[in-house]
């Protein structure tokens, strides 16, 4: 079997394997959290018919396993259950609110990815001056928890200058990117800093390895040596780095999504865990980890296509 | 997933210290403030048309708008309850021209023939029958009003005319009326909630209702938003605004940005401890009414040093309500007396009966040594540390609750706080396994129509007369005689004053310690009016005369 193929069965099984341990992880958080009649009765009293209907109507009577089974396996056909607030189904909530998460996270991705490689290549072949402010800033930029940025922002840009509006997610189009520049960009300043750090070093590393400087030697154009010897060497790294970081972002966007009065999965998961609606709980805690697993192979992948070394590489270590 | 929650509960910490700490301070509510605020119970109407206006509700998402089975500040401008109580308190005709008792056990409802539902069918004496009987079951949320109606379906509750419902008893109740002008009296299409059976004011079942505002099929998009339409053939006239949609802000500060920068146009009960926000520079001006609301605390166990009186009359004794109204509500609010507040009298028939009664109860005050002589009257064990259960996340209780246990420590009661998440905290109430290890509860409660039976009866009267909080098991024969005797009372004023009588014997009992008096905070963009200002916007359409100024 070619090296390449094996990489994908493997992640492809170990994948599955974290996908079925995470599944089981979040369903037992039902014994944790006690009797859901509380938050199915939805603050009205209960009167003993009225618990039985509910015990009745969400199978709480089975065993637990099978309830286990029985969920796995409506989720997988994409039956994600009803919740237990809104009497609704579980997929008529997460659909419209999982589009304006992506759409946040495609923003962020963005401003990450220019700002983060962007300084970090700078910083990397100019060095000095620059390379040191550059280091200062990401210094700050990781000190900085993203609720921090958000008041900051909300202050600077919202309150004070009035650029850019504090609340909702606006209309289509254009108002849509308005209104989601500042979440975006307080999600963003933690990331870009780290990338920045991340594909500095890199560069670095690449720049004084001894293949560069026999190129260097051999005077290829130092375009073609940024190109072909330092940048595609450093790219694995750099890709994993993003990989796991655009996976994170996910999770991570809850708090601007409170911050800034956003409706998207991550606030949808703060109001469900506050008010008990286990269903909801459990399905977005289970895309969560999905796309973060997800992701994180698809980094892998992309890395093993750019420089297949790194397969055999990972194999040996 | 426990740390997002902890770091979204930090956003809201950090941003509400940043702008208490940068907002101009409004001058001089350090003492007095009470007496310069100006009480507003509705704004004037509106006079333009406005195409559309966001709300935002304090509250969060409701569960339902089943008004049967929810109380929040969305439903009361989409079903209409049979009288229609004003923001004075008072209670006019509404939906019906007539409802009066015509014998002591018989009260007859009469219609207004042009009232119709949202799909253009008119409104029926079929439609309030069914309405009614939705309350009659005990797990209703307005149950307690419906109490004395002749529980047998064939005859309590009846149509005797087109536009006419008859009303059965099986005792005189001097409640009924009033409690017709909440969302007890709500009326519902009977077809449409038939054949949508539990589902009703669900997202997916939606609402058929006579209200100002119609909920259109897929209006409410739960987890996001509830988009509301101008009534146009409202039989009160067309409301000015064309659509009202309301949104859930879950975050104190989040809110307040955005309703100061005018991004979201209004919000009732917004947080007092904003005060300084809402009243600076904005958008919008912040509008205080009367309300019924009070905080209070009261004892959850009838085996525990709480239960006694002598341990709740110490703490009182203990507390300084003008630190407390100065700490917790920032000087919106005033000293309240006893669980029953003065505004839900007001416009009573027998109201100068009920003041006299209420200003001859004594003031609360803080004399500690009298405190300690009754902890030490008391022959409590107090080796153990009482625990006081309030809702987690909420600032306002956690300083309570910091209030209450500084005031037992200066006279030798040693309390413990236990924060309860909001599904325990709900739970507390009619779970009593969630009460075990609790010695008191902290709470924040209003009363949503006219009238002062309604607190008294819950926490006072044995458990089977309807007594549901009486976890203390209080039960003096002569308090539940007159409260009794003030329900069947078929005159207000012997109402009046048997429910002076007992509140006579139950105040200094100190069932709920009434810890502070609220006022309805209302804040509305500068470019609109026509909001009802006071706590009676919880049981009429408040955004009825809402519109451009």
């Amino acid at each position: 079997m070619p090296p390449l193929t094996r990489t994908v069965l493997a992640r492809l099984g170990g994948m599955l394997l974290t996908l079925f341990l995470a599944s089981v992880v979040i369903y037992s958080a039902v014994l944790l959290t006690g009797d859901p009649i509380a938050a199915l009765a939805g603050g009205a009293k209960p009167t003993p018919e009225l618990i039985e209907q509910i015990r009745a109507a969400y199978h709480l009577d089975d065993p637990l396993w099978s309830r286990y089974w029985q969920w796995l396996t409506s989720a997988v056909q994409g039956d994600f259950g009803r919740s237990f607030v809104y009497k609704t189904e579980v997929m008529t909530l997460l659909a419209p609110r999982f589009g304006l998460t992506l759409q946040l996270v495609l923003l962020t991705v963005l401003i990450i990815l220019v700002f983060g490689v962007g300084s970090g290549v700078v910083a990397a072949l100019r060095g000095g001056a620059v390379d040191r402010t550059v280091a200062v800033l990401t210094s700050l930029g990781m000190a900085l928890p993203t609720f921090v940025v958000a008041i900051l922002l909300i202050w600077i840009f919202a309150k004070s200058l009035g650029w850019f509006p504090v609340y909702g997610e606006g209309g289509g189009g254009w108002d849509r990117v308005w209104h989601l520049v500042l979440p975006a960009v307080s999600l963003a300043v933690l990331f870009i800093a780290y990338l920045s750090r991340v594909t500095r070093s890199a560069l670095v590393a690449q720049v004084h390895s001894e293949h560069v400087e026999t190129a260097r030697v051999r005077g290829i154009p130092r375009s073609r040596i940024f190109r072909v010897h330092v940048f595609r060497n450093a790219a694995p790294q750099i890709l994993a780095i993003s990989g796991t970081t655009i996976a994170g972002l996910f999770a991570a966007s809850a708090i601007a999504e409170v911050a800034f009065g956003l409706g998207g999965i991550g606030s949808l998961l703060v109001q469900a865990a506050a008010r008990a609606d286990l269903p909801v709980v459990q399905i977005v805690s289970l895309l969560l980890v999905t796309i973060f697993v997800v992701l994180n192979a698809i980094a892998d992948l992309c890395s093993a296509l750019i420089d297949p070394t790194s397969v055999a590489g990972g194999k040996a270590a | 997933m426990k740390r997002t929650g902890l770091a979204a509960g930090a956003v809201a910490c950090a941003a509400m210290l940043a702008l208490t700490a940068c907002g101009p301070r409004a001058g001089g509510d350090a003492d007095g403030a009470s007496a310069e605020l100006t009480l507003v119970d509705a704004q004037p109407a509106g006079t333009q048309p406005v195409d559309e206006v966001t709300w935002a509700i304090v509250e969060g998402e409701p569960a339902t708008l089943n008004p049967a089975a929810s109380a929040n500040l969305v439903i009361p401008n989409l079903c209409d309850n049979l009288l229609s109580l004003q923001p004075d308190f008072s209670v006019e005709p509404g939906v019906a021209e007539r409802a009066e008792f015509v014998d002591p056990v018989t009260f007859v409802i009469t219609l207004r023939d042009d009232v119709t539902f949202w799909d253009g069918s008119p409104l029926t004496a079929d439609d309030v029958v069914y309405s009614l009987q939705q309350s009659t079951d005990p797990a209703s949320q307005w149950y307690s009003a419906f109490a004395l109606v002749d529980p047998d379906p064939a005859t309590g509750i009846v149509a005797t005319g087109p536009l006419e419902v008859t009303v059965h008893f099986v005792a005189p109740d001097s409640t009924f009326r009033d409690a017709l002008a909440g969302q007890g009296g709500a009326v519902m299409q009977k077809a449409f909630g038939e054949a949508a059976g539990p589902a009703v004011g669900t997202p997916d079942g939606g609402l058929m209702c006579t209200g100002p505002f119609e909920l259109a099929e897929g209006g409410w998009k739960p987890g996001s938003e509830i988009v509301t339409t101008a009534n146009e053939d409202y039989w009160g006239g067309a409301p000015l605004v064309k659509q009202l949609t309301y949104t859930f802000v879950n975050d104190g500060s989040t809110l307040a940005t955005a309703l100061t920068q005018g991004e979201i146009d209004g919000a009732i009960n917004v947080a007092p401890s904003s005060r300084a926000v809402f009243e600076g520079d904005g958008a919008g001006t912040l509008t205080v009414g009367p309300s019924t609301a009070s905080y209070s605390f009261g004892p959850v166990s009838a085996t525990s040093a709480a239960a006694n009186p002598k341990i709740r009359q110490a703490l009182s004794l203990a507390i300084d309500r003008q630190q407390y109204l100065d700490t917790v509500v920032n000087g919106l609010g005033y000293v309240q007396k006893t669980l029953v507040p003065e505004f839900s009298f007001q416009s009573m028939e027998a109201a100068d009966v009920y003041q006299a009664g209420y200003d001859a109860l004594a003031e609360p005050t803080v004399d500690l040594e009298a405190a300690k002589q009754l902890v030490a009257e008391s022959g409590e064990d107090l080796s153990v540390p009482l625990v006081v259960a309030v809702p987690a996340g909420a600032k306002e209780f956690a300083q309570t609750a910091a209030i209450m246990q500084a005031a037992g420590k200066e006279i030798g009661l040693q309390l413990e706080i236990d924060e309860l998440q909001a599904s325990d905290f709900g739970a507390l109430f009619y779970d009593p396994s969630k009460r075990e290890g609790i010695d008191f509860v902290a709470t924040q409660g209003y009363l949503e129509t006219p009238g002062v039976l309604g607190y008294p009866s819950l926490f006072l009267l044995p458990p089977a007369m309807g007594g549901v909080f009486n976890w203390s098991e209080y039960n003096d024969p002569d308090v539940t005689a007159h409260l009794m005797a003030a329900r069947n009372a078929t005159d207000p004023q012997t109402a009046a004053s048997e429910f002076v009588a007992a509140q006579e014997i139950f105040a200094p009992e100190q069932l709920q310690v009434t810890l502070a008096g609220t006022y309805q905070l209302t804040y509305l963009n500068s470019e609109l009016s026509g909001v009802t200002t006071s706590v009676a916007a919880y049981s009429s359409p408040w955004a009825l005369h809402l519109g451009g100024k």
